[in-house]
């Protein structure tokens, strides 16, 4: 890194400042619905009055616990397909530098630019009029694929990138054949990568609504209860809700840091 | 130096937190020059031609360009050009758009433009060129285009970081003698900043040599090869032979040196004293080889002898490295014509020198050897 | 070697092992859905029942009719606005992280992004806290004995807000990736050429970044143009978008046939911003000197 001039330093306070006030406007709302959600006078909090009571009605809420499962399982399916087909992917596409592979690419980042909403009342249409099956977890587990299967494939794609596959061809010198190979040489390698993948598809089923809403009809998610809910005006077990979902987001990511950190000394290179 | 300065320099420092890579420099350098800055890395020469382009600031010290003082000046308010180590041509711009960018900034109409393109397209042996992208290059190529970008302005001063480090051999040698020749033509002082000295040699007419952000010795070339002045520019000029003995007798201005059992004359220095740990410098082209011969062994004199057997050849073309082993198990190399009567590997010769032709100096303090 | 073992053995092979399964799974769940709107487009929806009457009186309703029209211009213009907030506000953030960020960079990225991955509703909710009548601002205000400020509530503004708030990260990550490949020393080329700061910004750093920009910017428009759920909360009265009307189709009035023609003409306009955005990637211009970089 060059050194800095004095010319720029106040260019980068400016900078510093603005990504200082960006972090606030991310990290601000969800902190304060943290704070209702532990708050009696919900509506205007101050002074503070401290209380367990929403944590304790959102237990009790109809269908929580059912929601809390099957976006749970949503999540986890989700999760499985799109880690499977992202890892053979960006393995496909970075092993055999192939002249159109940037077609492939090309197909695998489609999803990101198609509008969730369309992916959802378009599969909606496939699955009743071509498919004829009614609006079920399955359906929603494989609509929410598509979708995220675009970010599973970015996240081991930037992980993979590094990966020195003159490895492959060592191991393969020595007699492994390509399964073998991967158990015993690329997969030790690029599980943390995978993993990551693996968490973000979970995390983006997880809460997923706008293409689940479409295609689960009245099963109800955790996103779905919230949008029950918050269409009768808000309720503080909302609050509750998303403070819970929030923090296990933030404990996944955290995860997926430690994992990354990880990936990126088990290929023994240079912290970026 | 007949010609007024173009380039003043005055007791420029810089530092990087603790680190000083700059300490107290000051040089002058003369319209029509061609001016090497050699050192090893971390010598500060990068760091200095970064503060002559205005790319840093100095913490102490004037630089002057033109006689106008330009200290503080940002690069783009000094008329200077610059090439540096990877080309960094404009990946998103043609050749052309490559070299007229400086003439752009500079606001010159479009007319004009094409003008001082054309002729530097000329001037660099580039024409037919011009609509091509960077990438579509050879290193060679890209080398010519970044050298036009830095004179098409016509700058006053072409500072150039390098730029040779990144070709091959035989393009290198061809490059050295272009960039002399275009600084020759265009009679435009180049600041020239390598660690390689057979380049800063070729191309240049004086050198500054520098270490540890200092400079070690300022002059014209011959004389930086000839005689160097300090330890450092002795051992890093010239790929010399180093010996390591102690003075057994210093008088006259002479010196007896015992090394590694061998008895060596050279010529003394200022501050020397018998008991004294010695370095000799002695440049492998100024060792006379022939073969062993059964005359006496001369005696006294003012010059060095000694037996030897030849333990390999190592060919270079015109000339040819001997490693000649002598005395108890040290090794000399000898520059010499290949293919000489007599010499091959094993043979018995003789190598000898005067005593003006070692370079001594003192053994820095917590030298082992 | 037998035909097969060539075939086992060839990397052509061994590529669309690897890639074809996920590409078809993609084609399977993604294009032919989109072809079924299209197909259901064309036909009529009666108490609920599609029928395959082949008509285009759909395209008509939507096309033709300024009702429907007027909540298309409206998101175009939101899309716009977002994506260029986005914009200006992402580019000195992404560049101070990529250029000086150094071993905080990813932690930085990853914070952005964090908040992304909680969901939209409760993401909308949580600015509905903050923006809305009796949310921390307006409350705060008005308890202090002050005006509430009109414009975060239930307005067009707060949708706006709303939107650069959930797709913010897209737009960092985008040009933040860009700026990582970028090589800065080039702006000290430009500089020593006698480019003025701001000059070199816009001769060199905006152009080799086009393209991560370009696509940032694609990102953050398509969601936002076809946001249903956030104009809902955030928009008030007149603050319903495309989106909005499309989710009534799929709703309470169950017009499926017409739903769906509202979707393609959706996609369409999504694909005709991607079209446009793609035609000013040249890549040469870009600095894009092959895949692999």
């Amino acid at each position: 890194m060059a050194a800095v001039n004095p010319g720029e330093r106040s260019v980068i306070a400016a900078q510093t400042t603005l990504l200082l006030l960006l972090y606030l406007f991310l990290y601000f709302p969800i902190f304060y619905i943290g704070y209702l959600s532990l708050m009696e006078n919900s509506v205007w909090p101050f002074p503070p009055i401290f209380t367990w009571e929403w944590y304790e009605r959102l237990q009790i809420m109809s269908d929580f616990h059912v929601g809390l499962w099957n976006s749970f399982v949503i999540g986890s399916g989700t999760a499985v397909l799109s880690a499977l087909f992202a890892t053979a992917a960006a393995i496909g596409v970075l092993r055999y530098p192939l002249r159109h592979r940037g077609w492939m690419i090309g197909i695998f980042l489609a999803p990101l630019f198609v509008a969730q909403v369309l992916i959802g009342i378009s599969t909606l249409m496939f699955n009743r009029n071509v498919l004829d099956i009614p609006g079920n977890i399955e359906s929603a587990i494989i609509a929410n694929t598509t979708y995220s299967l675009s970010f599973a494939f970015l996240v081991i794609l930037a992980q993979l990138a590094r990966y020195d596959w003159r490895l492959d061809e060592v191991a393969q010198v020595f007699g492994a054949r390509p399964l073998r190979c991967f158990r015993e040489v690329t997969f030790p390698n690029i599980w943390p990568a995978v993993l990551g993948a693996f968490l973000i598809s979970f995390i983006l089923g997880f809460n997923n609504f706008e293409i689940t809403f479409y295609n689960v009809a009245a099963v109800p998610t955790l996103p779905t209860i919230a949008w029950g809910t918050l269409r009768h005006g808000i309720e503080p077990e909302l609050y509750a809700l998303a403070t819970v979902v929030n923090l296990l987001v933030f404990v996944l990511l955290f995860a997926i840091y430690l994992l990354i950190r990880l990936g990126m000394l088990r290929l023994t290179l240079p912290e970026e | 130096m007949s010609e007024p300065a173009v380039l003043q320099i005055e007791e420029v420092e810089k530092r990087f937190g603790a680190v000083e890579a700059v300490k107290g420099i000051s040089l002058e350098i003369a319209k029509g020059e061609f001016f090497a800055l050699l050192g090893p890395s971390g010598s500060g020469k990068t760091t200095l031609l970064r503060i002559l382009s205005g790319l840093e600031t100095p913490n102490r010290g004037r630089v002057s360009i033109g006689g106008v003082e330009v200290t503080g000046l940002p690069p783009y308010l000094r008329r200077i050009g610059m090439v540096f180590q990877d080309f960094l041509l404009f990946p998103h711009r043609t050749v052309a758009e490559n070299i007229i960018f400086p003439l752009r900034m500079q606001g010159m109409t479009p007319a004009q433009q094409k003008e001082q393109l054309d002729w530097i397209l000329d001037f660099v042996h580039m024409v037919g060129l011009d609509e091509r992208f960077p990438h579509q290059l050879s290193g060679g190529q890209k080398q010519r285009v970044a050298l036009a970008r830095g004179l098409v302005s016509r700058p006053e001063l072409l500072l150039l970081d390098e730029p040779l480090a990144n070709l091959d051999r035989e393009l290198r040698k061809e490059m050295e003698v272009e960039v002399r020749r275009f600084q020759e033509e265009l009679g435009i002082p180049f600041v020239y900043v390598t660690h390689n000295q057979e380049e800063a040699l070729t191309m240049s007419d004086r050198v500054a040599v520098l270490y540890r952000g200092q400079i070690e010795q300022v002059g014209p070339k011959l004389e930086v090869y000839n005689q160097p002045a300090t330890r450092f520019v002795a051992s890093f000029v010239g790929a010399p032979n180093k010996m390591t003995g102690r003075v057994t007798a210093c008088e006259a201005g002479r010196l007896e040196i015992d090394w590694d059992g061998l008895s060596l004359i050279a010529q003394a220095k200022e501050g020397m004293a018998s008991g004294d740990l010695v370095e000799i410098y002695l440049k492998s082209e100024r060792i006379a080889l022939s073969v062993s011969q059964d005359s006496p062994q001369w005696e006294g004199g003012s010059e060095n002898r000694l037996e030897g057997s030849v333990r390999d050849i190592i060919f270079k073309g015109q000339f040819a490295d001997y490693l000649v082993r002598v005395g108890a198990g040290a090794e000399l190399v000898v520059s010499a014509p290949p293919a000489l009567p007599g010499i091959a590997r094993g043979a018995s010769v003789q190598l000898s020198w005067s005593d003006q032709a070692a370079d001594v100096f003192k053994a820095p303090p917590g030298d082992g050897s | 070697m037998t035909a097969w073992q060539r075939l086992r053995f060839d990397p052509r092979a061994r590529f669309a092992v690897l890639t074809v399964p996920g590409a078809l799974f993609i084609i399977l769940f993604l294009l032919l859905p989109l072809i079924s709107i299209i197909v259901v487009s064309f036909w009529r929806t009666e108490s609920y029942e599609l029928i395959p009457d082949w008509n285009l009186d759909n395209y008509a309703t939507v096309l033709g009719n300024w009702v429907y029209m007027k909540f298309l211009v409206r998101s175009l213009v939101m899309a716009s606005a977002v994506s260029l907030i986005c914009l200006v506000y992402v580019w000195p953030c992404a560049y101070l992280i990529a250029k000086h960020g150094g071993r905080y960079r990813l932690v930085l990225v990853l914070l952005t992004a964090a908040p992304f991955l909680t969901g939209i509703l409760l993401r909308v909710t949580a600015m509905q806290q903050i923006l809305g009548p009796i949310g921390l601002i307006n409350m705060g205000l008005t308890s202090f004995g002050f005006a509430p400020i009109e414009v975060f509530m239930y307005t067009n503004v707060a949708s706006a807000i709303g939107l650069v708030y959930l797709w913010i990260p897209f737009m960092l990550l985008a040009v933040y990736l860009s700026l990582l490949n970028f090589n800065f020393e080039l702006l000290e080329v430009a500089k020593v050429c006698g480019a003025r700061p701001w000059r070199a910004f816009l001769e060199v750093t905006w152009p080799l970044n086009w393209m991560g920009t370009s696509i940032g910017i694609v990102l953050v428009f398509i969601p936002t143009f076809a946001a249903s759920v956030t104009p809902r909360f955030l928009g008030g009265p007149n603050g319903a978008l495309f989106g909005n009307r499309l989710e009534h189709q799929f709703g309470a009035t169950g017009t499926w046939a017409l739903g769906s023609a509202m979707g393609v003409v959706m996609f369409a306009a999504c694909l005709i911003v991607i079209g446009l955005v793609w035609r000013t990637i040249n890549l040469r211009r870009v600095g894009f000197t092959g895949a692999g970089s």
